[in-house]
């Protein structure tokens, strides 16, 4: 699937810690105060890999195997960056304690201390509530991303706090490169600078809570693929105000003149204000991002979607003859939620080699025991899972038990905070 | 699982932040190491009425200095050492650039400066 180099982003943070922590390695001091150094530097160190992977640029996710992958990493290293710059204050602490308790109560008591290790403890209490906001399932998407700001501005504090403590400049490499990285994401991404506008030419509604946009582009076309997804931000057209906010969506058509479909289920308050998008509206698009069915190996294909996890394989099935044999399962709650079956049905004329099972399944998952083949039949096939996190960790497991290998099960979780 | 390491980690780090407060409030303080039966000692309270440069005592280590006269002479910009008068600067004395404390002749030439002792909480 991805460009398999499972070591690129271990290297990369590896380097950028090292290289902190070896420019600020302290000479001379006590043991708990060069652990209170190395800590708050390796702290500096993993900020910084964490944010090189928020970066959202498509070639960069592309070498890194993928914007999930990259997601997946950034959570990994900010938590361990937040572990490492609480034990720099702690370790001060103890550093004094064993002078005096009151000492070391005096290196943590911000009222007996002035500006560099208040912006130090400011940034600290901001990292600690943006990560307890940004770890928390529930909370609404778009607080969330307000919220997702208390992060940025602790980088800010921590600069501060650095250079009021009247540290040398080349020192602060780590940080500043922290602060770029952050001002390129919020300049490239979420302002859009590294989008390319489009414009909705057609909108078709498969089913009563899915809309399918056809869109222009305005300028270059994009060098998508079927299976791949790209994160779109409505903006406004003719009697509508999109919601601005770069959502992400699977492709489920290319046409050779660069228009691309996406297929968008209403599943918040956005994509539900989607529904009624009309032609004319301008909309932003970055990517593409991922490899979801792109250079599938020889040999027969099991595909398993789930809902409106459909349409990456509607964009493989529209964009011509498939070259192995597909057993497709599509499973949907009932009549009015199956999204293109009658598509599906008349593509399944034209392309001999595909099997479809439309199945309506209710409210419930599954029974998937029942629905996927027996081992044996599951022999040499690749199987490509798109569907709901439910549905996803229920097939993965019954694929494994009947012997399917992990580096035969395909799939993307799409979830991206 | 991230969420879990992030929560213990958070409980563990203000269970610490507790103990050494706890241990600051009840502990007895080691022994005052051999003082100047004279020497005068004051108390951070005291230390931060002198939190100007133009009047700019610190206490390092547990020793209380009146830096005014040295401040023009210090190497750093004004505005690296001067937010530290009238406070606990003892750590900001042992951390200069890159994490290194000063040197030997910057200890013998802070004596000069010595007005008394920190006293106890």
């Amino acid at each position: 699937m991805h460009a398999h180099r499972p070591l690129a982003i271990p290297l990369i943070s590896a380097t950028l810690v090292g290289l902190t922590v070896f420019w600020a390695f302290p000479e001379n001091l006590g043991f708990w105060r060069s652990v209170a150094i190395v800590s708050g530097w390796a702290g500096c160190g993993l900020l910084a890999a964490s944010l090189l992977l928020m970066i959202r640029e498509a070639r960069l996710a592309a070498w890194l195997g993928g914007l999930e992958s990259m997601y997946r990493w950034h959570h990994r290293l900010g938590v361990s960056a937040y572990l490492a710059l609480l034990v720099h204050p702690l370790a001060l602490a103890t550093a004094g304690w064993s002078e005096a308790p009151a000492l070391a109560w005096a290196m943590l008591a911000p009222w007996q201390q002035g500006w560099p290790v208040w912006l130090g403890w400011a940034a600290l209490l901001c990292l600690m509530t943006g990560l307890a906001l940004a770890l928390s399932p529930a909370m609404p998407y778009a607080r969330w991303r307000g919220l997702h700001n208390l992060l940025a501005l602790a980088i800010v504090l921590a600069l501060g706090h650095l250079l009021l403590l009247g540290l040398d400049y080349l020192l602060l490499w780590s940080p500043l490169l922290a602060l770029a990285l952050i001002l390129w994401r919020f300049l490239r991404a979420d302002l859009g600078l590294a989008a390319t506008p489009h414009v909705v030419a057609r909108v078709d509604h498969p089913s009563a809570e899915v809309v399918e946009v056809r869109l222009q582009p305005l300028a270059h076309p994009l060098a998508a693929r079927p299976g791949q997804f790209v994160l779109a931000a409505f903006l406004d057209g003719p009697g509508f105000r999109g919601c601005g906010e770069y959502h992400p969506y699977t492709i489920s058509a290319v046409a050779p003149d660069g228009e691309i479909a996406l297929g968008i289920k209403a599943l918040g308050d956005c994509t539900r204000h989607l529904q009624t998008v009309v032609p004319g509206v301008a909309v932003r698009i970055e990517g593409p991002f991922g490899d979801f069915l792109n250079e599938r190996p020889a040999g027969p294909e099991l595909w398993l979607a789930g809902g409106i996890g459909i349409t990456p394989f509607l964009g493989v099935l529209r964009s011509g003859p498939l070259p192995h044999p597909v057993r497709l399962i599509y499973l949907h709650r009932n009549e009015h939620d199956a999204t293109f079956r009658d598509e599906i049905a008349t593509l399944a004329k034209i392309q001999p080699r595909l099997a479809p099972d439309i199945i309506a399944c209710g409210d419930r998952l599954p029974d998937l025991a029942a629905l996927l083949p027996a081992a044996p039949d599951l022999a040499g096939h690749e199987c490509y899972l798109c569907g709901p996190p439910g549905l996803l960790a229920a097939a993965v497991r019954l694929l494994r038990q009947r012997s399917v290998s992990p580096a035969r099960i395909h799939f993307e979780h799409f979830d991206f905070r | 699982m991230m969420r879990k390491l992030f929560l213990l980690g958070t409980g563990a780090f203000w269970i610490a932040v507790l103990m050494v407060w706890a241990g600051a409030r009840w502990l007895p303080s080691v022994p005052e190491q051999a003082l100047p039966p004279t020497e005068k000692r004051f108390t951070l309270e005291e230390i931060a009425r002198h939190a100007s440069p133009e009047d700019c005592w610190m206490a390092i280590e547990r020793t209380v200095y009146d830096l005014t006269p040295y401040l023009p002479e210090h190497p750093s910009r004004s505005g690296i050492v001067d937010p530290w008068c009238g406070k606990e600067a003892t750590e900001a004395y042992r951390t200069k650039m890159k994490g290194r404390p000063h040197s030997p002749e910057a200890d013998h030439l802070l004596t000069q400066y010595r007005v008394g002792a920190l006293e106890e909480p």
